[in-house]
């Protein structure tokens, strides 16, 4: 909990002054790059292979779906709202992709378009139904992960299409050792967060999960917000879905299952806030790193089940109570406390 | 609005009726229960859809009941399902347990009605069976036979001494765990030595993560050794993504129509077909037989066949 406290009502300025974000932004990346910089060093230690470039492009090219579906989440909690339908939606963009492939025969272009609109259509139907009735997201994107899960099992007959070559080629497309999917979803953080740092679009995100009374006081249309923002975190899915279905090479009746906590997790640990108002995508981006190090060099290490889960509940708290030393340390400096 | 209420309260009514007149008329044929594990899995799916259709071509013989979980870990929900179906006074109820312990005591409270109960896929403690002095034939594979062909098949391709991984089913999971053994059972003959074995919870995509992990881990392994074939799938792209195509091979069970391609295509190397569209229907077969002629029940096992590349 830091400045923008909701029961603290920030009159004179609803959304801080873009350096002070900034600034509060790149403390926070420091410190979860100090956070990687340990598990990176411990694994090394641990394990023999752990310390190669082999083992690092690999992640990075295991990583670009989850990092997709945690931008999304980004937007959405910085509204103080919650997407639960996101692994529904992955699984769902990723049928209507592998149908239109498999069944149709429709040209590869079509698929993916067709693919990345189903996730846009279940994103946006979020945030209408949010806004129209004024229901808590949580129930509506609860109910939009059991529809669209039934909706896949529905449209895959719970089978998995195997796609191969059809679709397995964009997935190999690479430079160097990185392949381009990655590079994708490093320029779509990129822009995520210039969106939200410099634009109105991006100042109202963050003026609505403050408070969202005094965002609409001051003129913020917040229902076209909101619904954009369920969209945009939809279509994301979509683009995830692709880049699963290529990696794989086929479309899962369960894909995505369980996106939506491990998105939850990857933002909160990037310090934004389940409460809204603050939240950094770039630091989503170092959150989904942290929890893709440890998984897999917890599975390098070979250790049992029950162990690794429990040392990933504790490094997802343990990371989140460094957050809040962070965030009273930054809110001693002058200037920055509300 | 209203209007739409109405419409659907009418739809409701009227299903509800043809629902009734259609028990009602057909209540002379024994009522058989299908109590299904997960059905957002293909394998269960597969097995509800062949009950199914031969529920269908022999209708005049009996009537089928057929209901799942959502999840295979919702287990409490399951144990419902056997309550409603005792309060239906099905004849027999053929289960395909989500937990082998949590559901012998309904299975028993079922058995006391005068139910038939038919143990398939998943089989229960033989422990908690005698605690509870219920008797229930199973009915089905042995998974750790198959596993065992699967490994022998894959044996034949590697020299002693080489290295190789196993990717586990769900840690809880009866076959699973079969399956384990079985793929350690023909390595250890065989004089490979398995250098890590990890569960990938029977998913794609957990799969495709711990393979690559493991690859990484230990360079030099030959093989990976899969539960299932949809973890199969993840551990293929794995090892593609690791460059590592031709040097280490990949082998699944279940023989899932996406893996019957990749068999064909020389990707994978094997998988064990159970006959999922059969194995409700062989604990079905089993449940009429006892029905009617009221023996003496014994487990009954059902066929595993190796497939590899057609020659």
């Amino acid at each position: 909990m830091g400045q923008w406290d909701p029961i603290t009502p920030v009159t004179h300025h609803p959304t801080p002054p873009f350096e002070v974000t900034m600034r509060k932004g790149i403390t926070d990346a420091l410190g979860l790059c100090a956070v990687i910089a340990v598990l990176i060093a411990f694994f090394s230690l641990k394990t023999p292979y752990f310390l190669t470039a082999r083992n690092f492009t690999g992640l990075a090219n295991q990583v670009p779906a989850a990092i997709l579906v945690a931008v999304g989440m980004t937007y959405v909690l910085i509204t103080a709202g919650i997407d639960l339908s996101v692994g529904s939606l992955v699984g769902l963009s990723g049928a209507v992709l592998g149908i239109c492939l498999d069944r149709f025969g429709m040209p590869l272009p079509f698929a993916i378009l067709l693919g990345m609109a189903a996730g846009l259509l279940a994103g946006t139907i979020n945030g209408l139904v949010t806004v129209r009735w004024a229901l808590p997201p949580f129930i509506v994107t609860l109910g939009m992960l059991e529809v669209a899960r039934g909706a896949t099992f529905l449209l895959t007959e719970t089978r998995t299409i195997y796609l191969g070559s059809r679709i397995g080629g964009l997935a190999s497309v690479a430079v160097g050792n990185i392949s381009v999917l990655f590079m994708v979803a490093i320029a779509v953080v990129i822009i995520a967060q210039l969106v939200l740092d410099r634009t109105s679009f991006g100042r109202h995100l963050i003026a609505i999960g403050a408070n969202d009374r005094a965002a609409f006081l001051s003129g913020v249309n917040i229902s076209r917000v909101k619904v954009t923002v369920y969209a945009l975190s939809g279509l994301l899915c979509g683009l995830a879905a692709l880049i699963n279905t290529a990696r794989m090479a086929s479309a899962n009746p369960n894909a995505g299952t369980g996106f939506e906590l491990e998105a939850i997790a990857a933002v909160v640990i990037g310090g934004t806030s389940l409460m809204g108002g603050r939240g950094s995508v770039v630091n989503s981006l170092f959150g989904v790193a942290i929890i893709a190090v440890l998984s897999s060099g917890l599975s390098q290490m070979g250790i049992e089940e029950a162990t690794k889960r429990m040392v990933t509940g504790c490094v997802i708290v343990l990371a989140v109570i460094l957050d809040y030393y962070r965030t009273r340390l930054t809110a001693k400096e002058p200037g920055i406390a509300s | 609005m209203r209007l739409f209420l109405g419409i659907i309260l009418i739809l409701a009514l009227t299903a509800g009726l043809t629902g009734c007149s259609k028990q009602s008329a057909q209540s002379h044929k024994p009522r058989i229960a299908l109590v299904m594990k997960s059905l957002s899995n293909e394998f269960f799916k597969t097995m509800a859809d062949g009950a199914t259709a031969h529920q269908k071509a022999h209708a005049s013989e009996y009537d089928l009941i057929a209901n799942g979980i959502k999840d295979e870990q919702d287990v409490n929900k399951q144990v419902e399902l056997v309550e409603q179906m005792i309060a239906q006074g099905v004849d027999a109820i053929v289960i395909a347990p989500a937990d082998s312990k949590a559901l012998v005591s309904v299975c028993k409270k079922a058995s006391d009605a005068g139910i038939v109960v038919i143990n398939i896929d998943n089989r229960f403690d033989t422990g908690a069976l005698k605690e509870a002095g219920l008797t229930a034939p199973f009915v089905g594979p042995d998974n750790r036979k198959g596993a065992k062909l699967v490994g022998e098949a894959l044996a034949k391709t590697l020299k002693a001494g080489d290295k190789v991984a196993i990717l586990e089913g769900a840690p809880n999971a009866f076959n699973g765990e079969q399956r384990k053994l079985g793929f350690e059972d023909a390595m250890k003959a065989a004089g490979m030595k398995v250098v890590t074995s990890q569960t990938a919870y029977w998913e794609t995509d957990k799969a495709n993560a711990l393979a690559r992990s493991m690859i990484t881990a230990h360079p030099e392994i030959k093989a990976l050794l899969c539960a299932n074939d949809s973890m199969a799938l993840g551990a293929l792209n794995a090892v593609e993504e690791s460059g590592k195509t031709g040097k280490i091979t990949v082998v699944g069970y279940d023989n899932i129509s996406a893996a019957k391609q990749l068999v064909n295509d020389g990707r994978l190397l094997a998988t064990a077909d159970q006959h999922a569209d059969q194995l409700a229907v062989y604990g079905i077969e089993y449940a009429l037989e006892m029905v009617d002629k009221k023996g003496t029940p014994a487990d009954k096992e059902t066929p595993v066949d190796l497939v590899t590349k057609a020659k």
